[in-house]
């Protein structure tokens, strides 16, 4: 028996084709085309995975309401917002309602499949079913692969899964200028728009904890660097 | 041909000039009075002569009389003698003796006294033009009031007055000429039996005289003829004083309404004024649209004129609004459709297909790479906008960040070749350097673009007074005509490009932002040889 994953989606095609997709991969799927039939399966039994979209019908931001209530509900659920905002001012309101993970609708399927896979890692991970661990040391950077966990200077630094890829990417190889489509690629994200406030976003998290943080430099023209 | 520019000021005042018709109707108005009152004297004249001639009707015996003085008005040798025709054949009657004659001549003079305290001058004339008696002068007594006991004010503005309106004076010649009286229509007429008057000049010019005379009747014989002269100068003098008063009250009232009027201009021309530069105001370098500062609440004509500016500005910003958030939403709208295509065709790669229909995927898929890049860039103008609004600005060195980037792009196209001319020392600007670098991405982004395969790109930062101009510029083909002009139009750049990126002209409509974000601006020009484009911003030193 697979994952069970929910899908808050009122657009039909794109909800029983991401269905179709997902349940191919062996993932057990519950499509909803709003949030009042979401919730009331929430209430009754709750998804290992949910994907929620922002606009759910005449909801403009019913996807945030929801959010708010299956966090309620659960602390622990994975949660991806899919949608087809992309401004700074929703991902922010989106992540502070306690998403995992923000994308937009032209995410491809592999992509969208990478980062469930990595979620449910995490998942997993915490619940200590494996054992094995993947780190990734810096000096004062800490970065746990499978747990999807960053720390600086020993203390936890939160990130989305976006984020943490891509300081995962300038990290692996400090001092080595990683080009815009380098981290889209790692990062698995698509609009190469957005990473520079991805950036401004990721300095900003490492500066709340080290004003002094520096360590992520801009190489105007080609990309960025880790300082080593 | 240049047309002088009037403004509301000097057309209102060259309009108020109308006022100086007031002046000239009241002139005109003076000039009735002052026949009026001429008209007046010449009845009381011949009532006057009417009056001393009834006193001297039917008393033959005077005018027999010899005159006084012995001189006659008319010389013996004048032929012609008035009523000579009409006078009965009969001569005069013989009088008695020479010892009576004094007497008539005396009776006659006492009836002239009694009149002789006025401003007129009477003759009694028999019918051969001989004086009989002369009565009273045309000159008015001594004047009253001296000049001295006006103020110097006063003094000033008569003699200025006088300038306008000579005083009438009582200096003039009042020597009767010899033929004058002859001559005198009014004397013909009384002598033939009928009062007239007439108006005549002093013999010097000075004064105007006006004389009524009146035939003395005995019987139904004209015995001879009262003349009464008065000068005009009573009424000059009244119709100065009108004069006067008229020039006082005409300046009085021309500085009044000229203060008004120009008072009123000047508020009114302010008031547009003011409109015209909020209204100029109102949308801005990067144009965007503002409110009116100060929607006037004047009830008039300007104040509706700034209301519907008002209105219509408001109209606008929400339709600019409206077109600006047309590209964010439009890509919006479109990322559910290309989600559903993508999602249908990801799918598709897992269900079996005939083999023919691998091609098709290839290209529906590289098409939707091309949507979505579409739309991805038509929201990173709204995106950079959101941006910007949160950057904070620091000083940073421009020099050092654009040679960061042309050796960023040395390595990143590696075919591509770039010119780069930067100046020796930093030029500090204030603004965001990553910004600076975007920019200047796009910039190059742009020219490469365009540019000629195998001409390098050339970046240029030179120094100007207060500001530092970044150059970027490529061989290619050139701008159409007014391309400069259309700076807010964000897909006016040419869409011409040879691979299947799509080029929409956001690029500098992005870099443009961003040089306004610094307080610059930026151009775009064709290559003075005429062969390619060249880009500049703008940025203040900091």
């Amino acid at each position: 028996m697979g994952r069970r994953i929910a899908i808050v989606e009122d657009e039909a095609a794109i909800r029983a084709n991401y269905a179709e997709a997902l349940a191919r991969q062996g993932y057990e799927v519950a499509a909803y085309p709003d949030r009042p039939s979401a919730l009331a399966a929430f209430r009754v039994r709750l998804p290992e995975l949910a994907i929620i979209d922002i606009g759910l019908g005449d909801e403009p931001e019913g996807g945030f309401t929801l959010c708010g209530e299956l966090r309620a509900l659960s602390v622990r659920v994975p949660i991806i917002f899919l949608t087809a905002r992309d401004s700074d001012f929703d991902v922010v309101s989106g992540l502070r309602l306690g998403a995992d993970d923000y994308l937009t609708k032209d995410v491809s399927l592999p992509h969208l499949l990478a980062r469930i896979a990595a979620l449910f890692r995490r998942v997993e991970a915490l619940a200590g079913e494996q054992a094995r661990e993947e780190r990734l040391d810096r000096s004062g950077l800490g970065l746990d692969v499978m747990r999807l966990v960053a720390t600086w200077q020993g203390l936890a630094v939160d990130l989305t899964l976006t984020e943490f890829w891509m300081v995962h990417t300038l990290a692996k190889t400090p001092g080595h200028v990683k080009s815009r489509d380098q981290l889209m690629q790692d990062a698995r994200l698509v609009d190469d728009g957005t990473i520079t406030s991805h950036v401004k976003r990721i300095r900003r998290k490492f500066a709340a904890i080290d004003p002094s943080f520096d360590r992520i430099e801009s190489v105007y023209g080609m990309g960025y660097r880790w300082k080593a | 041909m240049l047309r002088p520019r009037l403004n509301l000021r000097a057309k209102l005042a060259l309009l108020s000039l109308l006022l100086l018709a007031l002046p000239w109707v009241g002139y005109r108005y003076v000039q009735e009075m002052e026949r009026f009152l001429l008209e007046g004297q010449r009845q009381a004249l011949v009532a006057t002569a009417r009056a001393v001639a009834t006193a001297l009707h039917d008393r033959p015996q005077l005018m027999g009389a010899r005159p006084r003085t012995g001189r006659s008005v008319l010389d013996d040798r004048m032929s012609l003698s008035p009523g000579e025709e009409l006078m009965e054949a009969t001569p005069p009657r013989a009088l008695a003796s020479e010892a009576a004659f004094g007497e008539p001549v005396a009776e006659v003079e006492a009836i002239l006294t009694g009149l002789e305290r006025t401003t007129s001058r009477i003759w009694v004339l028999n019918r051969d033009l001989r004086v009989l008696a002369l009565a009273g002068s045309l000159k008015a007594p001594a004047p009253g009031p001296s000049e001295a006991a006006q103020p110097p004010w006063e003094r000033v503005w008569h003699r200025v007055l006088g300038w306008i309106v000579p005083p009438p004076g009582e200096d003039f010649d009042d020597t009767l000429e010899r033929d004058t009286l002859a001559s005198g229509r009014e004397v013909y007429d009384a002598l033939l039996g009928a009062p007239a008057s007439r108006v005549r000049k002093s013999r010097d010019g000075k004064a105007v005289i006006v004389s009524a005379a009146h035939p003395i009747w005995s019987g139904d014989r004209v015995l001879g003829a009262v003349v009464v002269e008065e000068s005009t100068n009573p009424i000059l003098l009244v119709r100065n004083q009108a004069l006067e008063r008229l020039l006082l009250l005409t300046l009085a009232v021309l500085a009044v309404s000229a203060v008004l009027v120009f008072g009123f201009a000047s508020r009114l021309s302010l008031r547009i004024r003011r409109l015209r530069d909020e209204a100029e105001n109102a949308i801005d370098a990067r144009g965007r649209i503002g409110a009116l500062v100060t929607g006037s609440a004047a009830r008039d004509e300007v104040g509706d004129l700034s209301r519907s500016f008002s209105a219509l500005l408001d109209r606008l910003a929400r339709h600019h609004a409206y077109l600006e958030g047309m590209a964010s939403r439009l890509s919006h709208e479109l990322r559910t459709p290309v989600a559903v295509v993508r999602s249908s065709l990801e799918n598709l790669h897992a269900e079996t297909l005939p083999p023919g229909a691998r091609t098709y995927m290839e290209r529906a898929e590289a098409g939707l790479g091309r949507l979505s890049r579409i739309l991805s860039r038509m929201s990173e103008a709204t995106r950079l906008d959101q941006a910007l609004a949160s950057t904070d600005s620091e000083r940073f060195d421009l020099r050092a960040v654009v040679a960061e980037c042309i050796d960023g792009y040395r390595m990143v196209h590696p075919q591509r070749q770039f010119e780069a001319l930067l100046p020796d020392y930093p030029a500090w600007v204030r603004g965001a350097p990553d910004l600076a670098a975007q920019m200047l991405d796009k910039l190059v982004d742009n020219a490469a673009d365009f540019a000629t395969p195998g001409t390098p790109i050339r970046i240029e930062l030179a120094f100007h007074t207060t500001s530092v101009a970044l150059s970027v510029s490529n061989h290619g083909p050139t701008l159409p005509p007014g391309f400069d002009d259309r700076p807010f139009e964000a897909a006016s750049a040419p869409g011409r490009r040879d691979g299947n990126e799509p080029h929409l002209g956001l690029g500098l409509y992005v870099a443009r932002m961003i040089a306004d974000f610094h307080g610059g601006t930026l151009h775009t020009a064709n290559l003075p040889d005429g062969d390619g484009v060249c880009v500049t911003a703008v940025l203040r030193l900091a």
